[in-house]
């Protein structure tokens, strides 16, 4: 049933720098998780998501970025799905 | 502050989101000061197992399609900036790293 879901999270992994990728809905529940990403971490993604969506209601769901001084956490919600790419900074 | 190319708002907050100083589009706002902080309280939590247990964010960035927002943190102080991004450069939502 998540054969698709599977082949997106495959292609993102595929991508440069990519270490670790999570998609959840809009309720915290990781759908899908692979590499760095952590299962549980599903719930603070979607968090931090809604909490950013607040600051313009009115636009469409920003992207977040979060950064250290390797690595990068990026965050999008799009409908009522939310996806987390972690990636290492060139 | 004035100095940071493309800025059209900052917010300097305290650690407990307490605005210090604020101007342009941000100017008083309070509302976006609250959520900010409570962005940088659930960013803290993150990830254990990708990120290290000591490894905090050192920069968080909003990216929305013509604006975004910049926070960092730096000597007990939390700066908020409200940079535009310029047209001929945007196509969606880009993250500028």
């Amino acid at each position: 049933m998540e054969k698709e879901l599977d082949k997106v999270i495959e292609e993102i992994m595929l991508a440069p720098d990519v270490n670790g990728c999570l998609v959840a809905d809009h309720q915290g529940l990781c759908l899908a998780s692979k590499g760095t990403a952590h299962v549980d971490s599903a719930g603070i993604i979607v968090a931090i998501s809604e909490q950013a969506c607040k600051i313009q209601p009115n636009l469409k769901p920003p992207t977040v970025c979060l950064e250290t001084d390797k690595k990068q956490c990026l965050i999008q919600r799009h409908g009522t799905i939310t996806g987390a790419i972690y990636k290492q900074k060139a | 502050m004035d100095k940071i190319p493309d800025q059209i708002g900052y917010l300097v907050l305290a650690e407990d989101g307490a605005v210090l100083e604020s101007g342009g589009d941000l100017e008083n706002d309070e509302r976006v000061a609250t959520i900010i902080t409570d962005l940088i309280t659930l960013s803290n939590k993150v990830d254990p197992c990708a990120f290290s247990p000591n490894e905090k964010f050192k920069k968080i960035s909003i990216t929305y399609d013509d604006h975004w927002f910049v926070i960092c943190l730096s000597n007990k102080k939390i700066y908020v900036v409200k940079r535009s991004i310029p047209l001929a450069v945007s196509e969606g939502n880009t993250v500028n790293v």
